[in-house]
């Protein structure tokens, strides 16, 4: 066999294989690439190949701890180290490493291989099963979310207790993870708690904890939830259905910060961070006396309102992305995905569930759908039932052409009048201006104003 | 002005979320007046936007960076240039001249129109 038919031999090989693997010179050049770094990374074979290393892998361990270089310094491989490369696309994707040497006929170090393997969809799995999600599966671009990720970072560092409102599905209990990972309580506990969920009773010695013999069937000591979370965060959802009763208890853990378990003579201090949440408007319920106000400004010291879906709408586009995405890794498929008249009948739905009522409809139709695309067919019937739009683009839809796609659609619904597309769209003007010119979209022109791009 | 370009070991840091360092660039009328280096304290990408936002950068210059924390950094009102490789020195005369749209500072498979369009969502 000549050294050219051995080649090709081994690029057979190593495109086989479905973890990524590379090659590298001793100055880090990348001398091969197999078609599955390729798609891990989203860089083909042709652009990696002769570039450093650091610069096609961008890992977090490029810096630090690179693997190869361990490898080059020790002469000894490495076995299973865990990292997060960013691929082209700015999506995180961890990953688990080997490194070893490779060696001529003489012995002579010539470079170095890695290979490594994608563990999104066993990262995927273990939050959907621990309810791990972070602000990073908090998807959006628009001018409401973005008032919102301004304000985070402070947030998360003040301490200070924070009041979530917004309606439900929303994704109140995201933020609230997302304050508790971005602050300086991380690595303690983030304890949620439904206040809606229990009765009063049952509610009191869930956050409380009691002591043995408190009450009948009190049988053994048991650790509050206030308790449960000292050091880190606590989320009491649903704050605007408690009771007065509860409301008074409560009131006490955030003045004095101690907890008095059922039965126990004495407090107990403790050191939590209160984030509370609600689909009410708390403020209405102060005004009609059904929450205490003192209790509503002590919880409201920063206030956070979580827009609906439907008033961020150039955010679907993102979010139908972002959730075929999950899905796929979750369920092991290859959706592609979503059709034009899929996109454009999602657009336009008003979605009284929110956010949560989208990840339902994508969910059921990942059930629905084998492989491909998304079909108007894999929708709920009242989805589907929608028409009266015009015929739209046919194949799958990336997260460009979806955009365009609707910002075309909206121009024509409203006539060429970029005003009200815009506010159909959930944007303001001015970026509608500039996504009609960076998309090169034809303005109708009925409205009697000029055809412009 | 002021921008600040994500390094390690002289050229651009491979990846701004992992980044321990940033050289810190003022200008005034297209010429630097003050130049620093500023190390990360945090490896926590979140406090490395909060230290960029003290430091009042307009601009930061990176590698590859995730999604999430270039929204947190747009949100501040940081204008991000991501995924540009090169020599620091290479680096910043091509920003003074505005010149780091060109496919010499691209990471492989990021093509600049892209990252650009990215940044304007």
């Amino acid at each position: 066999m000549d050294q050219d038919q051995r080649r090709r031999h081994w690029d057979v090989i190593l495109d086989s294989l479905n973890e990524g693997v590379f090659t590298v010179t001793p100055d880090w050049r990348i001398t091969a690439f197999n078609r599955a770094a390729e798609r891990i990374t989203g860089i083909s074979r042709q652009e990696a190949i002769g570039k450093a290393c650091c610069d096609v892998f961008h890992a977090s361990i490029c810096e630090k701890a690179c693997a190869l270089r361990r490898t080059f310094q020790t002469g000894q491989p490495v076995f299973n180290a865990t990292a997060q490369i960013i691929n082209n696309q700015g999506q995180r994707v961890p990953i688990r490493i080997s490194t070893a040497i490779l060696r001529d006929d003489r012995g002579r170090v010539i470079g170095g291989v890695e290979s490594f393997q994608d563990l999104s969809q066993v990262e995927q799995l273990q939050k959907a099963l621990e309810l791990r999600y972070t602000f990073e599966d908090i998807v959006g671009r628009s001018n409401a979310m973005m008032q919102l990720f301004r304000m985070l970072p402070q947030v998360a560092d003040s301490g200070s207790t924070v009041l979530i409102e917004g309606p439900s599905g929303t994704g109140k209990e995201l933020f609230a993870r997302a304050i508790h990972n971005l602050s300086p309580r991380r690595r303690r506990r983030f304890v949620a708690v439904n206040c809606a969920a229990l009765p009063d009773t049952l509610l009191e010695s869930e956050l409380f904890g009691h002591k043995a013999g408190a009450f009948t069937d009190a049988r053994r000591d048991k650790t509050g939830r206030f308790e449960w979370a000292d050091g880190g965060t606590i989320f009491l959802d649903e704050i605007g259905d408690i009771s007065p009763a509860m409301q008074v208890r409560l009131l006490r853990v955030l003045q004095d910060h101690v907890v008095e378990p059922l039965g126990m003579l004495r407090s107990k201090s403790v050191d939590i961070r209160v984030v509370a949440a609600t689909n009410k408007d708390l403020a209405t319920l102060v005004r009609t006396g059904h929450f205490r106000e003192d209790l509503y400004y002590r919880i409201r010291v920063i206030h956070m309102v979580l827009p609906s879906l439907k008033d961020r709408r150039e955010d679907i586009p993102l979010l139908i992305d972002h959730l075929i995405g999950k899905f796929n890794r979750l369920q092991g498929k290859d959706i592609a995905g979503v059709s034009g008249d899929v996109a454009a009948c999602l657009m336009t739905y008003d979605f009284p569930g929110n956010v949560r009522e989208l990840e339902n409809i994508i969910e059921q139709a990942f059930v629905l759908c084998r492989g491909g695309i998304i079909e108007m067919h894999h929708l709920p019937p009242e989805l589907g039932a929608k028409g009266g739009r015009s015929p739209s683009p046919s194949g799958s839809l990336n997260l460009q052409a979806m955009e365009k796609y609707f910002i075309a659609e909206s121009l024509r619904i409203c006539k060429g009048n970029r005003k009200k597309a815009a506010r159909e769209l959930g944007i303001d003007a001015a970026t509608l201006y500039r996504k009609i010119k960076s998309h090169a979209i034809e303005v109708p022109e009925a409205d009697g104003r000029g055809r412009r791009r | 002005m002021r921008a600040a370009f994500a390094i390690w070991n002289d050229r651009i840091a491979p990846q701004f979320d992992a980044a321990r360092q940033v050289c810190i660039v003022e200008t005034r009328t297209g010429a630097i007046v003050h130049e620093h280096l500023e190390a990360f304290r945090s490896g926590l990408p979140v406090n490395k936007v909060r230290r960029l936002v003290e430091l009042a950068v307009d601009t930061l210059v990176c590698g590859a960076i995730s999604r999430p924390v270039q929204a947190l950094l747009m949100a501040q009102g940081i204008r991000v240039v991501p995924f540009v490789a090169g020599t620091l020195p290479d680096v910043i005369q091509a920003w003074l001249q505005d010149g780091l749209a060109c496919q010499r500072f691209a990471m492989p498979g990021t093509a600049k129109e892209k990252t650009t369009d990215m940044n304007r969502r």
